[in-house]
């Protein structure tokens, strides 16, 4: 950063015209060096992921005994990838993560729009022990969550073992938590000015809460989707705890499975699928990277 | 800079927004109309309502028939919280706590408190069900087949309503009996290859019969003859039958076991165990309270006196440099991509992202593999042939642990601090630049403290989840190497949680016992909450005075 | 567009909602049916645990089951790893399967915990193999229905290495003859692998404990003393030398092999399938220590849940349709496991690889099933691995070792 301090200040609208006039000296200190840490980042980031590929096309092999990148190319791993049933656990994969995405989504931003504009007894409180209770060990909740969905399965089978409605359920148990707290903070940094106005102006809470403030903080709306998805996608302890028979598995449960016995384990395929389950992951964040990134809020907020 | 404080709760407001704020909100709350400000919202809330009062009542009618009473109760609870909550006008905040609440409740505090209750008991190894499955389980296993007993072909059959076995014996003659009458010969019965067709004055089952009353089948014994000494016929396929005896018998009265043999009579102990007045006890067990038994034994075992301080440091140390590496370099990289002018932004963040999009326990997996000493790909590819022994030198080993989670983990601050930059108002950023400030200055005392407010809650949870981090431990050091002068296994990379899973025999080193288990994770628990609540509390004030 | 993502979500969610609802309640007539079913104490669904290899040949012999007797057998798919502790959580709830595959070396544990029922063999149990019913067999009841018997070997590749080695030595001296990067390949890893080093360790006289005179093993640690000293002093040396090295891990050593980088392997037929296309031979594992290389030999099998409704079902299944040559037979192409079945097992033996695995398999001995094993492996290895890595020095790290095991086993 020290070398950037000294540079002046550009506004930004100047600078997005002025890029191609600008001298190299300049060009590195205002955006070369970005690049130069982006590329390394880069390299940080995916030599462990070419990795995973080069054995997702080798044929047969391991995952750990070869270090001769792409020394053999086939595409005999996908193509085996038809004939398990990884098809359906992804499409399982989905279901879950997006309904529990969205359902995080929904109940955090509720919880944060009370917490950050409502002022009641046990707030502090609340926020503390949401904060405390999502710290627990989470190593035996195996044998209190196949209780509690045993017992709930003898009511309402939809809820009871081996059904993805009951793991969606589970997943929303921790919906509250960290998720409040992302959204808790920027709730927080829209001025409160705005709602004080929209409420002279005869609106009601929900109306401020639906039609205001989830607006204006849509990039942690879209962070807070992306997380929950991408955590939901890689869980596999409670959902092979909970989904019992093998269609209804997800794609974390199927890939582990897969090289869970080291005797047995069938790395090019489960290379093959990791690499497949990568791609919903980066099409919802190419996708959610405009809400994130957009720089949509700005105008509004100094409004 | 007072206006940042506006982020925060009570006192906030900086200036402007408190004094005018406050009455209003008091004047409104119970005077304005709520979600009835819209024909089209409250219809929404009456729909929704009708459907959340439909399922409700619909659980708690079938909870009723199952005669599952918790459930019920939760349930009954839940509804009229619900009902409560949504058609007064005094529960506000509730409203919108309220959905994912219930799912907290039901889902997180229930495990800690189940956890909480296992702790004291000694369910594990040895004391794993209840006590009428070890008696049942302890009767089973002490029924054994005559010795040089024949194997006779049985069929199953119903005479004066009781269930009875129709046997061929040696001599080819067929013999009935029923639970209460031992065996006897009887005449006019047909033969067909060895097994019997028909019974003059029995129901012969068909196999569907059987089928249906297997568990009445299964559990029938036969007496062979008059002498209970001769044991009894049994069968486990409905095709086939066994003369055995039982060396131990049951006396539900008394609740004690006997061995015939022997004479030895067993009673059952506080510890959950049949034991016999010198001492000898039954194989299985049953699951009792012990009190707070699993606390103290957790601290008593002198052998982990030592290692213990060894890995409560590393604990600390790991939980909180994972957090200080992941948080700095994905906030670096988020600032270094804000900017607009940057060509190719979304490429880079697109693949900044990949590590998080591929499940944990694989990353672990393949950087295990990569790091090995002589065929890794670190070593031998990025390294040309070094020997580097990443994963066998204790520290080398803490560094590498460090590194694969500083891989696993920046996407994640990366995320939430792009998310947080973006979300920062625009106009004090403005404000800063016009008032002059440089970037440093800017970035130093405007962005930063913005952030940190933002995200303080995120770095204590994600302290908390690396302290409890025991996936990455266990996939890929599984705590090694090995501390050298300890007699017991763990090693320089273990933390608490990964201590805790062999301590309590969880990997398959000792007998295992959830009890303890469950004890230790509420210690680790305590500790962990405790300095989450003290940093959390300790970061208001700063931002209070900030 | 700011609109558009609370909207699209909503409408997103509902839809998803309505979707996973509707496939529950696809769920919902099955769940119904075995629930009452199982509450009505019988024919209901026969649930079978399984890991993947032997899944298609158990649903084979499930197939014939339910046509004779008109139930539905359903095949459960499981992670072997998570069999064991699965099964001992959930059998005391109710949940649990009827049946479960599992290895012999387990049932200590599930007896101790009253999980496992007994399984009346009869006179059928003179048609296995004596081995493979002694390892189910505990104080004179048998708890399990085996049906492969698997140990280890030395695999030769006889275009690298024409004959089979007689000694440890020359293994290792037709190996460098070889001219290949590894003499000989043993899997081993920074925490060791004492199951495929134990031939080698029994060579020099050191079982890990002690046996009966029935050939039941007594809690009673054997491998300590001279010929334990004289084993760590050997794996000094072959560390030293450079022959045997902790950096080759599973993968590592089947891939080199798989490439024709060492003539010799120590290993299972679960190995097999990697080795297609090369001329193997499967030969005794050579003595290191002068004495014979007696291998653990493991038992596959199913066994029966204590709190099973369908007990009747459950035998007549393992009884009269696991145990017949067509089972074994398909459960020993899908594993390559030999049967324990021995009219299968003869069958099987055609195969001279098999064969090969068979012969070294009736020197072997069972692996021990008594609880006290389970305190033994977490020393044991990284021990050897230290010693060969030079870390330790070797007689202080094993008796150390040796003191370890009997400290965790007395706790």
């Amino acid at each position: 950063m020290a070398t950037t301090s000294a540079a002046p200040r550009v506004r930004p609208s100047a600078a997005r015209t002025g890029q191609p006039r600008m001298a190299p000296g300049r060009w590195f200190s205002e955006l070369g060096w970005r690049h130069l840490v982006g590329v390394l980042a880069v390299v940080f980031a995916m030599f462990p992921i070419v990795y995973v590929v080069s054995a997702a096309l080798s044929e047969g092999g391991t995952l750990t005994g070869s270090n001769r990148l792409f020394g053999e190319v086939s595409g005999s791993n996908f193509s085996a990838l038809g004939d398990s049933m990884f098809w359906t656990w992804l499409g399982n994969t989905l279901q879950i993560a997006i309904a529990t995405g969205v359902g995080t989504v929904l109940m955090g931003a509720a919880a944060a729009y009370a917490f950050s504009r409502f002022r009641f007894r046990g707030r502090r409180a609340g926020l503390t022990a949401l904060l405390v209770i999502q710290m627990f060990p989470q190593m035996l909740a195996f044998v209190a969550i196949f209780l509690l969905l045993i017992g709930l399965g003898n009511v309402m089978p939809v809820l009871g073992l081996n059904s993805k409605l009951a793991l969606i359920a589970v997943y929303l148990g921790g919906a509250l938590g960290v998720n409040t707290f992302l959204m808790y903070g920027f709730f927080n940094t829209v001025p409160r000015e705005l709602d004080e106005a929209a409420k002279l102006d005869g609106a009601t809470h929900a109306q401020i809460y639906w039609t205001i403030i989830l607006r204006l903080v849509t990039p942690i709306l879209a962070v807070v989707a992306l997380l929950s998805f991408i955590s939901t996608f890689g869980e596999f302890i409670i959902a092979r705890l909970v989904l019992q028979s093998e269609r209804n598995w997800t794609v974390a449960v199927g890939l582990y499975g897969w090289v869970s016995s080291l005797l047995e384990a069938n790395w090019g395929l489960f290379a093959a699928g990791a690499v497949i389950s990568a791609v919903p992951v980066l099409l919802l964040f190419l996708f959610l990277q405009k809400y994130i990134v957009g720089g949509l809020t700005a105008g509004s907020v100094k409004g | 800079m007072s206006t940042q404080s506006t982020l925060d709760d009570t006192s906030t407001a900086a200036g402007d927004g408190d004094a005018p704020g406050r009455p209003r909100r008091r004047r409104r709350s119970p005077g304005t109309p709520h979600a009835s400000g819209t024909v089209g919202g409250l219809v929404a809330k009456l729909v929704l309502m009708a459907v959340v009062n439909a399922f409700g009542v619909f659980a708690i009618l079938a909870a009723w028939n199952e005669e599952s009473y918790g459930i019920l109760a939760a349930m009954v609870a839940l509804l009229v919280a619900a009902d409560w909550v949504y058609f007064s006008r005094r529960t506000l905040p509730l409203k919108y706590v309220l959905p994912g609440l219930a799912f907290l409740l039901v889902f997180q505090v229930y495990v800690v408190a189940y956890t909480g209750w296992v702790a004291f008991t000694n369910y594990g190894d040895g004391h794993n069900s209840t006590k009428e499955h070890a008696i049942e389980a302890l009767l089973v296993q002490n029924e054994r087949r005559v010795e040089g007993s024949a194997t006779y072909p049985i069929t199953v059959l119903e005479r004066d309503g009781e269930l009875g076995f129709a046997v061929v014996d040696e001599d080819g003659d067929v013999r009935v009996g029923t639970a209460e009458e031992p065996l006897a010969p009887v005449d006019g019965a047909t033969l067909d290859g060895g097994t019997v067709t028909a019974v003059p004055g029995a129901e012969l089952l068909d196999r569907r019969q059987v089928l249906e009353r297997q568990d009445e089948v299964t559990t029938l014994r036969v007496p062979f003859s008059d002498d209970p000494e001769d044991g009894s016929i049994r069968t486990q396929d409905a095709r086939t039958g066994y003369v055995s005896t039982s060396t131990l018998e049951h006396d539900a009265e008394a609740d004690t076991m006997t061995d015939v043999t022997t004479g030895t009579v067993y009673s059952p102990s506080d510890d959950g165990w049949f034991v016999s007045p010198d001492g000898e006890r039954l194989n299985v067990g049953w699951r009792v309270a012990v009190g707070f038994d699993n606390f103290s034994t957790a601290f008593g075992d002198s052998r982990y006196a030592g290692p213990f301080l060894k890995i409560l440091a590393w604990t600390f140390a790991f939980a909180i440099l994972s957090v200080v590496t992941t948080f700095l370099l994905g906030l670096f990289l988020a600032i270094t991509f804000n900017d607009t002018r940057l060509g190719g932004r979304r490429i880079y963040r697109t693949l900044l992202i990949f590590p998080y999009a591929i499940p944990g326990f694989l990353a672990a997996l393949l950087w295990s593999g990569m790091l090995n000493r002589s065929y890794g790909f670190v070593n031998q590819v990025l390294l040309g042939g070094a020997d580097v022994p990443w994963l066998t030198d204790p520290w080398l080993a803490k560094l590498s642990v460090l590194l694969v989670n500083l891989w696993l983990g920046f996407p994640y601050m990366f995320l939430i601090c792009t998310g947080a930059l973006q979300s920062l108002p625009g106009d004090v950023m403005e404000a800063a630049k016009v008032d002059g400030a440089g970037r440093w200055r800017t970035w130093r005392s405007v962005t930063l403290p913005l952030l940190l407010v933002a995200t303080t809650p995120l770095l204590i949870s994600s302290f908390a989840f690396n302290f409890n981090n025991f996936t990455l431990i266990y996939m890929l050091t599984n705590g090694g190497p090995r501390f050298a002068d300890a007699s017991v296994p763990l090693g320089h990379t273990d933390i608490l949680i990964s201590m805790v899973y062999s301590v309590s025999g969880l990997d398959g080193t000792a007998a295992k016992n959830y009890g303890l288990a469950s004890a230790l994770s509420i210690v680790i628990f305590a500790i962990v909450a405790t300095i989450s609540a003290i940093t959390f509390k300790r970061t208001k004030q700063f931002e209070e005075i900030s | 567009m700011r609109r558009s993502i609370p909207a699209v979500a909503a409408t997103l969610g509902l839809a998803l909602t309505l979707a996973a609802c509707s496939g529950g309640g696809a769920d919902t007539p099955e769940a119904t049916t075995s629930a009452t079913a199982g509450g009505g104490g019988g024919s209901g669904d026969l649930v079978v645990w399984v890991d993947e290899t032997r899944q298609a040949a158990v649903e084979e012999a499930a197939s014939a089951f339910e046509e004779e007797n008109d139930v539905r057998v359903e095949v459960v798919l499981k992670n072997f790893e998570d069999i064991r502790a699965d099964f001992l959580a959930q059998v005391p709830t109710g949940e649990g399967p009827d049946i479960t595959v599992g290895a012999h070396d387990w049932l200590g544990e599930l007896t101790q915990n009253g999980v496992v029922a007994p399984i009346e063999l009869g006179d059928r149990s003179g048609d296995f193999e004596q081995v493979a019913v002694e390892a189910f067999t505990q104080d004179g009841q048998v708890y399990g229905l085996p049906y492969a018997i698997e140990n280890i070997a030395l695999i030769r590749n006889t275009a690298l290495a024409p004959a089979a080695p007689a000694t440890w030595d020359e293994a290792v001296a037709a190996g460098q003859a070889a001219g290949t990067p590894y003499p000989v390949l043993i899997q081993t890893g920074t925490e060791g692998d004492p199951y495929t080093y134990y031939p080698l360790q029994t060579s020099f006289g050191a079982p890990v404990f002690a046996q009966n005179e029935d050939g039941s093993y007594s809690p009673e640690l054997a491998m300590g003393g001279e010929p334990g000293h004289a084993f760590a002093q050997w794996l000094q040396a072959q560390g030293q030398a450079g022959v045997l090295k902790t950096d080759v891990t599973y993968d590592i050593a089947v891939e080199a092999f798989k490439n024709g980088e060492s003539p010799f392997i120590i290993g299972g037929p679960w190995m097999l399938e990697q080795f297609e296309g090369l001329d193997l031979s499967i030969d005794p594992i050579p003595s290191a220590g002068g004495q014979p290389a007696q291998p653990f030999v493991g038992v596959q099998g199913f066994y029966v849940s204590a709190q099973s409704e369908n007990a009747l079902l459950a035998n007549d299944f393992l009884v009269n349709f696991i145990a017949t040559d067509e089972a074994q037979l398909a459960l020993y192409e899908a594993g390559n496991r030999p049967p324990a079945l021995t009219s299968a097992a003869e069958t099987a033996s055609e195969d001279p690889i098999t064969a090969g695995f068979a012969a070294v398999g009736a020197d072997a001995v069972p692996m021990p099933s008594i609880p006290e094993m389970g305190s033994v492996w977490a020393f044991w290895g990284v021990t050897e691995a230290n010693i060969l890595s030079g870390a330790a020095e070797p007689v202080a790290a094993w008796d150390k070792m040796v003191a370890d095991i009997q400290g965790a086993m007395g706790s």
